[in-house]
Formats: C-alpha cells, sequence, structure tokens
C-alpha cells in the first residue's frame, strides 16, 4: 500500500480482475493464487490454455509452478534482488520503454545507478536463481505487449515489504507495463473487504479516501462533517506498534474487531503478554476467538449473511450484499454496535441504515463521491475513483497520467531477511495459508467439510532435508524458533526447497506465529511473517 | 390434453399455491433467474436455463437431520407437498434418477417426505437454452417422455399441457385449463419436439468416450492434465441435478443439546474418499476426477438412468460453471479426440 502510494500515488491494485483476460504475459510474485485467490488462479490458468506466458517468482513449486513457462525460485526473502536483477538485464539490453520513462517517469537516473550494482551474476549468487532464467524473464516481460504483476503476501510480509513493492512498480514503469489496460501493479488483497477497511481509513495516518490526518484542511473537513472540535492530527499507531505500547504500558485498552491477534500477529507469547497488561479489552467478533477469550468485553457481531452493506473488493470495486438471514442471539450488525459504544460514550451517530453511513462516504470521501447506494442496488458494483453520480467508475488507474503526476522509480537496495539461519537455527520458516481455511480459522475451522480437508497443522519440509533428519512422513516433529517452539506432524514434499520449512497460522494446535520474528517494515509495520530462522527435529 | 392462456400462468400458480408449496423460475434483482417459492411479483417466463438445477429443493444444501435439546430428540420432517413449476426437461430427468438413486436401497425418510407428494411441471424447450445443451446426446430433453405430471409446450400466447400422470389429470380439471382438439394438438406437439431435437445436435463424443471408458482405453494423461488444473471448488458437482453425495456431521452444543446435520458434499474433495487410517484410494486429483467421470459415463447402475444414456443428464452445467473448463463435455471431448489441446 505505501510502496504503491509512493510510486504512483495510490495504493491498490492498478488494474481489473476481468482484464486478466487480456493480457499476454504475467509476473506472479508472492501469491499462491490457486489457493488463495482461486477464481484468479482459474484465469491464469485459462490465459496459458489461450497462449499467454507465465512467469513465476516462489520459492515454493506451488500449483501454478506446473503451468509456468519460467519458474524463478529465488531464496526466500530475496524479491529486490531477483527484481533488480531483471531490470539490469533490460536496462543493459536496452530494451526497456525511453519513450514511457521519458514521458510519464522521473528518477530514472538514480533507477539506473542502483540496478546498475545487480549484474545477473551477482543476482545469481543473492537468489540462486540461474542467470539463463533470469535472462529468459526480463526479455519476456520488457517485450511483451500487455503484462501484468500479480503478488500478494510472499511480497509485503518482509521488513523490507515496502521495498519489493516499490521495486515491483519500477519494474513496470521501466517497461512501461503500467497505466494501460491488461497491465499494471496488481496486488491482490487477501480479504473480501481489506481494500475497504483501508480506503475508510481503517489505517493510523488517515481518514477515508486517503485523506491525511495531518493535513489542517481534512482535519476541519471532518471536524465540520461530524460537528465537532479538536480532531487530532497525529498520526496513530500500527497494529505491531499497539502491541509493543501495550507491553510497555502505554496503551491502556484495546476495542479489537474482526481480528484475532493471538493468533495473528508474530511473537504470539509476547502478544498474549501485551494484550494482558491492558487495562481494558474490548473485542468484536462473530466467534469466541483466542483474542476474545482475554477481553473484558465481547460485543458478538452479525456474520456477512446476516448484514447488509457494502464491501470492496481487490480491484477497487465496491459492491452490496443484503441481508439474508437474522443475526442469532444478542448478535447485533457492526455499525449499530460502534453507534451504541458511541451514544453511551456520549456521541449519538445519527444514522439509520447502512445506506445513510454510504450516503455520508458518498460526501466526504472524493473517491467515492458517485459510488451512491442508489446505483450499488441497480448493478453490479463500481470501481473508484468514481467522483461522480455520472462517473462510470475506473477499470484502471493512471491512464495517461499518475495519480501523483509523474510515476517515480524509487529505487532499492537488497537487505536480506531480519533473522537469517545459523548453525543452531538451520532451517528458514516461511509462513503462509492453504486452500481451505482462512486466517487464524475463527470461521472456517467450524465448517465441517474444510475441517475434513484440512484437520491439522502440517510442517511442509524437503524429501532431502528430512532423509537427512530421519523424519518420516507423518512423523510429528517439533519447530523451535528463540521465541517458541510448536508440534505439528511433517509433510515431506518437493514443494519446499531445501532447508526451508513452510507451515500455516490456521491451527491454535501449532500456532506458527509463536515462532515468528516480532520484525516489521519500517513504513508499513507489517511483519515479517515470510522468513525467520528455525530448527526442526522429530519427536521421540 | 389442454392449453391454458399464456395470461393465466400466473393466477394458475396463484391458485396451486393454496395447496401446494409452489417453486417456480423468479427472476432476482439483478436480473439471474433462480427456482424459489412462486411469487406474483418475481415470476417469470422468460428464464432460459436457470443457473442451478432446483436440486436445492429435493436435497437442501443442508439439512437438520436431528436435534437434541435439553435431552429431549426431535427430528424435524418437511411438511407440505411440493410443486415445480417450470422446470426444464433434462432437470426432470436429474429429478428422476436422483430420486431413484435415492429411495433404492434404503429409505430415506427426509428426502422422501420432500419428494413422494412432489408435484412435476416441466417445460418443454424449443431449443438449446445456451450453447452447453446436450440433452439430445443424453436422452433427456429437450421433452421429456415420462416421469412428469404435466408438461407445458409453448405456442406463443398460449401452452399446450399434457398430463404425464394420474395426478396431472386430476391438475388439468381446473377451470382454468381449455379443452383442446386432441388430434390436432398431438400434431403440434409431435412438430414442436422434432423442431426442437433437430436443434439441439447430437455431441457424438458422448457414446465415443463412454465406449472408449467401457474398453478401458483411455490415457491416464487426460486426467492428469485435468487433474492439474482443477481448483477442488466442488462445483461440478454442487450443480449437478444428479449428484447426491452428502456428509453427515455432529454439531454438539453441551452435554444435552446438540444437531446432526447433512450437507452437500463433492467427490473431488480429497476428504470424500480418504479413509480412517489415512489411505486415500483416489489419492490424487487426476483420480478423484477420473472417478467422478467414469460415475457419470461408465459405473453408472443401470437401474437408476431409468430411460436416459447414462448418469449425465445433459444440462451442461459443469461446463458452464467449471472456472477452469472441466465440463462433462470436454471431458468427453479431450477423451474422443484422445488429444489435450483445448
Amino acid at each position: 500500500m505505501a510502496g504503491l502510494a509512493a510510486a504512483f500515488g495510490s495504493g491498490a491494485m492498478t488494474n481489473s480482475i476481468n482484464e486478466v483476460d487480456d493480457a499476454d504475459l504475467f509476473f506472479v510474485t508472492g501469491t499462491n493464487t490457486t489457493a488463495q485467490h482461486p477464481l484468479i488462479g482459474s484465469r491464469l490458468i485459462n490465459a496459458k490454455e489461450r497462449g499467454a506466458t507465465l512467469i513465476l517468482a516462489d520459492p515454493r513449486h506451488i500449483q501454478l509452478a506446473d503451468f509456468a513457462d519460467i519458474h524463478l525460485r529465488h531464496n526466500i526473502g530475496t524479491d529486490v534482488a531477483l527484481l533488480n536483477g531483471i531490470m539490469n538485464i533490460i536496462i543493459e539490453e536496452d530494451i526497456y520503454d525511453r519513450e514511457y520513462v521519458e514521458r510519464r517517469t522521473e528518477n530514472f537516473e538514480q533507477l539506473r545507478s542502483v540496478v546498475n550494482r545487480y549484474s545477473p551474476r551477482v543476482v545469481e549468487q543473492i537468489t540462486g536463481v540461474d542467470v539463463r532464467d533470469l535472462e529468459a524473464a526480463a526479455r519476456a516481460y520488457a517485450t511483451a505487449e500487455k503484462a501484468m504483476i500479480l503478488y500478494a503476501m510472499g511480497i509485503t510480509q518482509h521488513t523490507t515489504g515496502t521495498d519489493n513493492v516499490k521495486t515491483c512498480a519500477n519494474l513496470a514503469m521501466l517497461t512501461g507495463h503500467v497505466g494501460k489496460p491488461s497491465t499494471g501493479v496488481n496486488p491482490l488483497r487477501g480479504q473480501n473487504n481489506v481494500q475497504g477497511a483501508c480506503d475508510m481509513g481503517g489505517l493510523p495516518n488517515v481518514y477515508s479516501g486517503y485523506q491525511q490526518v495531518s493535513s489542517e484542511d481534512v482535519k476541519k473537513k471532518f471536524e465540520e462533517a461530524w460537528a465537532v472540535d479538536g480532531l487530532s492530527g497525529t498520526v496513530g499507531l500500527t497494529i505491531t506498534g499497539m502491541i509493543k505500547a501495550a507491553q510497555r504500558g502505554d496503551l491502556k485498552a484495546l476495542y479489537v474487531m474482526g481480528e484475532n491477534p493471538m493468533m495473528s500477529d508474530p511473537d504470539s507469547a509476547h502478544v498474549e503478554l501485551a494484550l494482558s497488561t491492558l487495562e481494558f479489552l474490548v473485542v468484536q467478533d462473530i466467534f469466541l476467538s483466542e483474542t476474545a477469550r482475554l477481553a473484558d468485553v465481547v460485543l458478538p457481531a452479525a456474520s456477512f449473511a446476516e448484514k447488509t452493506g457494502t464491501y470492496t473488493n481487490t480491484e477497487r470495486k465496491v459492491q452490496l450484499a443484503f441481508k439474508a438471514l437474522d443475526p442469532p442471539g444478542s448478535a447485533w450488525d457492526d455499525w449499530e454496535i460502534i453507534c451504541e459504544v458511541s451514544r453511551r460514550a456520549g456521541y449519538p451517530m445519527a444514522y439509520d441504515s447502512p445506506a445513510d453511513i454510504l450516503d455520508e462516504i458518498n460526501r466526504v470521501t472524493p473517491s467515492y463521491g458517485g459510488i451512491t447506494y442508489r446505483r450499488l442496488k441497480i448493478g453490479y458494483g463500481l470501481q473508484w475513483p468514481c467522483p461522480s453520480e455520472d462517473h462510470p467508475g475506473t477499470p484502471y488507474l493512471h491512464k495517461e497520467r499518475f495519480t501523483r503526476g509523474l510515476g517515480s522509480f524509487l529505487p532499492c537496495d537488497f537487505k536480506p531477511l531480519a533473522e537469517v539461519p545459523d548453525s543452531e537455527y538451520d532451517f528458514l520458516l516461511t509462513t503462509g495459508r492453504i486452500y481451505y481455511h482462512f486466517h487464524t480459522g475463527t470461521m472456517t475451522r467450524r465448517i465441517s467439510i474444510l475441517d475434513r480437508e484440512a484437520p491439522e497443522p502440517r510442517v511442509e519440509i524437503n524429501p532431502g532435508d528430512a532423509k537427512r533428519l530421519g523424519i518420516g512422513d507423518n512423523d510429528m516433529v517439533e519447530l523451535t524458533s528463540r521465541r517458541g517452539s510448536i508440534k505439528a506432524k511433517a509433510e515431506i514434499t518437493s514443494r519446499v526447497p531445501s532447508r526451508v520449512i513452510f507451515s500455516t497460522f490456521h491451527f491454535h494446535e501449532a500456532s506458527v506465529n509463536l515462532l515468528t520474528n516480532p520484525v516489521h517494515d519500517p513504513v508499513a509495520g507489517i511483519p515479517e511473517y515470510k522468513g525467520c530462522a528455525v530448527k526442526i527435529r522429530r519427536c521421540a | 390434453m389442454k392449453s391454458i392462456q399464456r395470461e393465466h400462468l400466473a393466477g394458475l400458480l396463484e391458485r396451486w399455491s393454496e395447496r401446494y408449496k409452489v417453486f417456480a423460475p423468479c427472476r432476482q434483482g439483478q436480473g439471474e433467474c433462480i427456482f424459489d417459492r412462486f411469487d406474483e411479483e418475481t415470476f417469470t417466463l422468460d428464464y432460459r436455463k436457470p443457473h442451478l438445477p432446483p436440486k436445492a429443493e429435493y436435497l437442501p444444501q443442508s439439512e437438520v437431520l436431528f436435534e437434541v435439546r435439553n435431552g429431549e430428540y426431535r427430528a424435524p420432517m418437511p411438511e407440505g407437498d411440493r410443486l415445480f413449476f417450470g422446470i426444464r426437461a433434462c432437470d426432470m430427468m436429474g429429478l428422476r434418477q436422483a430420486s431413484h438413486f435415492m429411495n433404492r436401497d434404503v429409505v430415506d425418510p427426509y428426502y422422501r417426505s420432500r419428494n413422494e407428494g412432489a408435484v412435476t411441471v416441466v417445460m418443454a424447450c424449443k431449443g438449446p437454452q445456451n450453447e452447453t445443451c446436450f440433452c439430445t446426446t443424453t436422452g433427456s430433453g429437450p421433452v421429456s417422455s415420462q416421469g412428469f405430471d404435466l408438461q407445458l409446450y409453448d405456442f406463443g400466447d398460449r401452452f399446450l399441457v399434457e398430463a404425464g400422470s394420474p395426478r396431472g389429470n386430476a391438475l388439468l380439471e381446473e377451470d382454468m385449463f381449455d379443452a383442446v382438439d386432441a388430434i390436432w394438438a398431438q400434431g403440434a406437439i409431435q412438430t414442436f419436439r422434432d423442431e426442437a431435437s433437430r436443434a439441439i445436435p447430437v455431441v457424438p463424443a458422448v457414446s465415443e468416450a463412454m465406449e472408449m471408458l467401457r474398453n478401458e482405453n483411455v490415457s491416464d494423461e487426460v486426467w492428469d492434465y485435468f487433474g492439474t488444473k482443477c481448483i477442488v471448488c466442488g462445483g461440478c458437482a454442487f450443480v449437478c441435478p444428479t449428484c447426491t453425495c452428502f456428509n453427515v456431521t455432529d454439531s454438539v452444543r453441551d452435554r444435552e443439546s446438540g444437531v446432526r446435520v447433512r450437507a452437500w458434499d463433492a467427490c473431488l474433495y480429497g476428504g470424500f474418499t480418504k479413509e480412517a487410517s489415512g489411505h486415500n484410494p483416489r489419492g490424487t486429483q487426476a483420480l478423484r476426477l477420473k472417478r467422478r467421470h467414469e460415475h457419470k459415463l461408465r459405473y453408472y447402475s443401470e437401474g437408476d438412468i431409468l430411460d436416459g444414456l447414462c448418469g449425465c443428464v445433459g444440462c451442461g452445467r459443469c461446463s458452464d460453471f467449471c472456472p477452469v473448463g472441466i465440463g462433462t463435455l470436454e471431458v468427453v471431448r479431450a477423451i474422443s479426440r484422445n488429444t489435450l489441446s483445448p
């Protein structure tokens, strides 16, 4: 988000899902698309069958690897080096889009001087990727007519997450693959409304539509809209920042909605300590999650099927969903709970329905100005920016001009993972998700067929490593990092490269975030879930 | 044989609603058509092939088999007779095959109570409803030959109505139906059938693939090819009128209370065939796809397919909806061509 906002001026998928069907080439990295965005993954498979080219950059042999023309299995955490290496070749071979770079971007010389250091041989050393593959990928991407970059958490969940994103943006601009249909830099968002949560200001530094809290004009605008004085102009804390502040005793109360930090945040043992240090913890959720168990007050919320409202999906499309069932027991819609809490705190909110709330969003959020309830009710959704009721919405961003004017090359140097394996902790643990479960399993582990398909935590280990350590398939193994230890069954598979362990954070029985490293990207605050050092042994 | 004016149909359904739970094609707010409880406001006759067969009405997506509350057992049985109006001939065959299978070896009281008294009113198709229709190949359409109570033939401002059972004949006693000349009507229906059948070409690949499967003449590469790209959504089973597999689970609230529920399942999920030991006789997606298609095209029980060709009724929905093109049509074509290029 922060990386794309800096390079282009907008932190969102630049293009649309439908445009996948017309692209000639895909550079897919850090997304297990068929498992996590299966319908987008299906389009990639179909695109391959109609003759498109697929370049996959992923350390694991995921399902898409079976379809890839080139699979770059780079070492974990070497994304910047890999992408810089590709750009090095593109500049060296003079196959970048000179006209585009001159007309639409700035900072090219700076990019050239940084990328210059990443010769194919150097990059091969860092990433483990064969020079020939690197060259083939560079040539194919640069010369494709319409090339899309797709990425997800494999790019962002690093201490260098923002650098990784900026580097993806550099590559797209260098080759002129942004601001046109079926191109762009496309972060696939992991939840149906995480884009919406960001758009609505669920970030420490902005109001809705990315209006900065530190801007006097913006502050005044919202004070008027809400008829209040003295809104804070100070940037707030990220989640990782909150946990640290709670631990220090600086944060006294926390109101958690639909999130389960006890399992989703790194170094869970310290998260539990931090949450128990709070004077007051409120959790609003549809189930009694691991975090809700620690709460002083639990506010039961309605699930998606039990409420009406809008979601903003990964392609910036706002869609209206209608209530199908009444919420059970004493559960309420989230907006009703928030209004009631606000009323009791002395600020009654005058909303009668989700439509009322969207009305206000339309008034105070320029990019959502034309996304009205009336229009959503009769169609299949609208993509922002959509400033007025007669605007059709925007399938792809940065046409003719970037949101910020010129696209800015923001070159980055490669930095290694914060914690690399050593002689004691000699494996690299990378974490992710599987097809059948969502996040911390709060919902999916309660669904019998999904839980049947994936009933227990597994730890993926390469056959060579397993053999060396005397680990058999399904043997119980113990994984230990500097922060904790878990036990789970081994799955011996060449999906993971040698010296790499993969596991997920879906299972409370073996919560992988007891192990992960609580270091984070300095800008976005996102933790380095994708790599930390562990040791593994077969349980007796 | 009777007829009814097009403009009287909604009134007829209104009248039937006094005696039956009537399910009919309904137009949703954003344009889609589904089978739902009849409602004059949303009822439509312009519905082509609805995205889903009316399966959820004869085998709900999930259904409570019994519940225990404070130690007391209660098995809720669906009540009231149903009437399915406007189902397509392929779906009629799907319903017949499913019912035959579900009632064959043991009595499933839940299934039976929903379907024993159910009235079926078929809307004969004038031609293909979209490009994946292949009912003329599977012997299930475009017009039903038996098993229905009533069948309607669209002749513009009126429908000819044929009874297929004594119950259908009784329904035709309603004064909203008009008498027609029997000999003329027979001729008109015959012409309708001939024209409709001609409009839906037979897909020879289906019987060719069936033959090749019987002769064990299909390369594993076919299944490997499809297995590699299947995303395991299970959608093909959920949209299929003849897929009736379900899973049964208990949800225990406390020592004295809980429910036992059954819900749709799909043979493409690994857990469907996984054994308690951990062994899975269909251990790969390729094997699971092979089993699924062989069940439809080869290992169906002769008694269950009634007068159809096989366990597939040619509705084409798996081809309509599979996100990666693994519907029956794609599979039989790949088998019969014995090449893998799409």
